[in-house]
């Protein structure tokens, strides 16, 4: 089963190129934004995308905007780059996740709002916001399409495992598969050459207490965004709320509960906008 | 029947016997159902967090986002469609968390605490309520009925 299953990683088509022209641009703290659109404005397809998504209700942008030029004027460069992320990452969920989700847009719509709930946390905590993790967190369920499938086809088996046995969802797809969806997206993620700290992101947004190295905090703030997204319910499938918490995430950015009340009214805000924005896939 | 979605932090309210109030994934949040089925009026509240101190802005744009403003706006659009509330049926759903030793995020019992708080105060008796846990629920209430299901774990519907 394990080996179908990695086959089928290798099968999950290119990431643009554009877009990972523009993330390596991006890791670089000072990047700038002309750089960036020098970058895209080749790539007709996805230029046709960034704009229509910047015209979308979300940044609420009264003319209309025909450029990129305009587009970086009006909404300035951190929107743009939210805008160009996202429509990179949209074309891997076009396909519901079978066997996780029962509506074909909830695990996207789910995606798009941990990364949402990413950027509201680190600009809590740090004051900015963090367009690396923003991408991290909009792929961190990419494995769930792969394995959708599988999941699928075994859901009494796992339902009985989570139901009867007590078993998180993550564990059950390991005792099932060998693999669990987390480990999955962060293969897909360096077959696609991407940085290590976004595979490793993905790779452990379940289980931040698993890594060696005690700096990397996307791990735990992808964690986080998750479990508040996931309580809110936002596009929550089957798996739902049946994966175990690691207590520690919390205490670790020092938040009460009531910021994360806070932050959940903040979603609830930029859900709303964004609405337009998750239909562009 | 024609569904009427209640989205997060939304509340509706119905006398139209073909409809059916739904609501998707709840998952720490609630779901209030009540019905009369006297005059054959439903309404159902899906809300996210206990106390609108934590901003009253934001609840006087979507008072049904907290249990202290959205339970009190359902009886009241409730009452406008003739329901009396002597004869109201009231059920309860959702307040679930994630599998979680250490009991660290709460709000899921913080809201069930909200309400039986305000249910308490108003002399309000919960009929049946399906909470807690750790899975997301879909709840429909049926206007004709007042028939109340509940989609759970592993997708199995049943009658609340």
């Amino acid at each position: 089963m394990i080996e179908r299953i990695l086959r089928s990683i290798q099968h999950v088509p290119a990431f643009p190129m554009t877009i990972q022209k523009v993330m390596e641009l991006l890791r670089d703290e000072d990047y700038s934004v002309q750089e960036v659109a020098k970058v895209i404005k080749f790539d007709q397809a996805i230029t046709a995308n960034i704009l229509r998504m910047c015209n979308s209700a979300y940044f609420g942008v009264r003319s209309r905007i025909g450029t990129l030029n305009e587009a970086i004027v009006y909404l300035g460069k951190e929107n743009v780059i939210r805008a160009v992320q996202t429509s990179g990452v949209s074309r891997f969920f076009r396909k519901a996740a079978e066997g996780y989700v029962s509506r074909a847009n909830d695990l996207w719509s789910h995606s798009v709002s941990v990364a949402l709930m990413s950027q509201i946390l680190f600009k809590r905590i740090y004051q900015q916001e963090q367009p690396v993790l923003y991408t991290a967190a909009l792929l961190h369920d990419v494995g769930k399409v792969i394995l959708g499938e599988y999941v699928h086809k075994s859901f009494d088996k796992i339902m009985d495992l989570v139901g009867r046995e007590g078993c998180s969802f993550l564990e059950a797809e390991e005792k099932l598969f060998g693999i669990n969806h987390a480990i999955i997206g962060g293969k897909i993620a360096e077959q696609w050459n991407f940085p290590e700290e976004i595979s490793t992101a993905i790779r452990f947004h379940h289980r931040p207490d698993l890594l060696e190295d005690d700096k990397a905090i996307f791990p735990w703030l992808i964690n986080l965004a998750d479990q508040i997204g996931s309580m809110m319910g936002v596009g929550g499938g089957q798996d739902g709320l049946a994966y175990r918490a690691v207590s520690e995430v919390a205490q670790r950015f020092q938040l009460r509960d009531k910021d994360i009340e806070a932050c959940m009214v903040q979603l609830f805000g930029d859900m709303e906008k964004a609405r337009e924005l998750i239909a562009i896939v | 029947m024609s569904d009427v979605v209640v989205g997060i932090s939304d509340l509706r309210v119905s006398n139209v016997r073909m409809d059916c109030l739904v609501t998707y994934a709840l998952g720490s949040c609630i779901a209030v159902a009540v019905y009369d089925p006297l005059v054959k009026v439903g309404g159902l509240l899906h809300y996210m967090l206990p106390e609108s101190t934590l901003d009253s802005e934001k609840a006087r744009e979507h008072p049904g986002m907290f249990a202290d403003t959205g339970i009190p706006l359902l009886f009241k659009s409730c009452y406008k469609l003739g329901a009396e509330k002597k004869r109201m049926v009231i059920k309860v759903a959702g307040g679930a968390r994630i599998m979680d030793d250490m009991n660290y995020f709460r709000i899921g019992q913080k809201n069930l605490t909200a309400l039986r708080r305000i249910f308490w105060k108003n002399n309000v008796l919960i009929d049946a309520e399906d909470t807690g846990e750790n899975f997301n629920r879909t709840v429909r209430l049926e206007i004709a009925t007042g028939k109340f299901l509940i989609k759970g774990l592993g997708g199995v519907v049943k009658e609340l």
